[in-house]
C-alpha cells in the first residue's frame, strides 16, 4: 500500500485575528469592571412603632446629642442629657460610657450593657458624625443603640 | 551595499503562552465583573474611626440608598432597582415591604457622609412603617487595613 505524504510544509492557523478580538476584550472588561469598595455595617433595631414601652426608672435611656460643627471628622460636639458631667468629645464620651458601665473592671456600674441609649443628632448634622456618635457607644460594648428623631 | 542573513527564512514569535495569560485575564474580568453588587449607588459612604462594624452576612437583602446631592440635600432614593423622588417616601415603604415579604431578611441602608441627619431619619421612618420591626443595617466604608 503506498501512503502519500505531505511535503515539510507547516499548516498552522493564522492567529492574528483571534489576538485582535482577544485584546478587545481584555481592554473592554479591564475598562468596564468597577471594583466594589468593602463595606462594613451596624445592626440596629426599629422599635415596633404601636407598642407604647413603658420605662421605669432602670431602663430610663441615655440620651445624648450630637451637633456637627465643621466639615471634619472630628468637629462634632456631644452632649449628655441629664445630671452628667459635660463632655468635649466622641473620646470623652468613650471614657464616660465605659467607665460608667456596669461589670467591667473598675466602672461605677450605672449601665447595663442592654442599657438603652439614645442618639439624639440635631437636624442639619451630617450623617458620619451621627455615625461616629453610634460607633462611640458600640466600642463601649453597648448592644441597645437607637438613633431617635432629630433635635 | 550586501545583506547576510538567510531571505527565506522567517522568525516567529511563540504566541502560546501570550493567548494563555490574555485568556486569564479574560476569565478574571468576566468573573469579577459578575461579583459587583449592582444595588449600590456610588457614594461616599460615613468611615467612622476605630469602627466596630462587622462585614454583614450574605443574606436575602434590600438595599436603600439616599443619593446625596450638594450641601448635605438628598436628590433621590434608589431601591431595589427602583428610582424614587425624595416626595415617594410611602412608595419606598411599600417597595421595602415586599421585598421583606419576598424572602429579604436585612435592609441596607447606604447614606453619604455629608448627607443631613434629617433626610436619613426620615428614611428610617419610612422603613419603620413597614410595620414587622425590620433590623436595618447601617453601612459605613469598610476597613482597608
Amino acid at each position: 500500500m503506498i501512503i502519500k505524504r505531505r511535503s515539510a510544509g507547516s499548516m498552522g492557523l493564522n492567529l492574528t485575528s483571534m489576538i485582535d478580538v482577544v485584546f478587545l476584550l481584555l481592554i473592554y472588561f479591564m475598562v468596564a469592571t468597577e471594583f466594589k469598595t468593602a463595606e462594613e455595617s451596624f445592626p440596629m433595631d426599629l422599635p415596633m412603632r404601636d407598642h407604647g414601652q413603658t420605662l421605669t426608672l432602670d431602663n430610663e435611656p441615655l440620651v445624648i446629642f450630637v451637633e456637627s460643627s465643621g466639615e471634619n471628622p472630628n468637629d462634632v460636639r456631644v452632649r449628655l442629657d441629664g445630671p452628667w458631667d459635660s463632655i468635649a468629645s466622641l473620646e470623652d464620651l468613650l471614657s464616660f460610657l465605659r467607665k460608667n458601665k456596669a461589670g467591667t473592671f473598675g466602672s461605677s456600674g450605672l449601665f447595663a450593657e442592654t442599657h438603652p441609649i439614645r442618639i439624639k443628632p440635631t437636624s442639619k448634622t451630617r450623617w458620619d458624625h451621627a455615625v461616629a456618635a453610634y460607633n462611640t457607644a458600640a466600642r463601649a460594648d453597648y448592644v441597645n443603640i437607637t438613633l431617635d428623631e432629630p433635635s | 551595499m550586501a545583506r547576510r542573513g538567510n531571505p527565506s527564512s522567517t522568525i516567529n514569535a511563540n504566541m502560546t503562552p501570550m493567548i494563555d495569560v490574555t485568556f486569564l485575564l479574560i476569565v478574571f474580568f468576566v468573573v469579577v465583573s459578575q461579583i459587583v453588587d449592582r444595588d449600590a449607588v456610588s457614594m461616599d459612604l460615613p468611615s467612622p474611626e476605630n469602627a466596630v462594624a462587622a462585614i454583614p452576612s450574605p443574606q436575602k437583602k434590600v438595599v436603600v440608598n439616599i443619593v446625596p446631592s450638594k450641601n448635605g440635600e438628598v436628590e433621590s432614593i434608589v431601591v431595589a432597582g427602583h428610582e424614587l423622588s425624595w416626595n415617594a417616601l410611602p412608595e419606598l415603604t411599600s417597595i421595602v415591604k415586599t421585598h421583606l415579604q419576598g424572602g429579604a431578611v436585612a435592609v441596607h441602608l447606604r447614606a453619604d457622609r455629608m448627607t443631613q441627619y434629617t433626610y436619613v431619619h426620615q428614611v428610617i421612618e419610612a422603613i419603620r412603617d413597614v410595620g414587622s420591626s425590620p433590623r436595618i443595617q447601617l453601612v459605613i466604608e469598610g476597613d482597608l487595613e
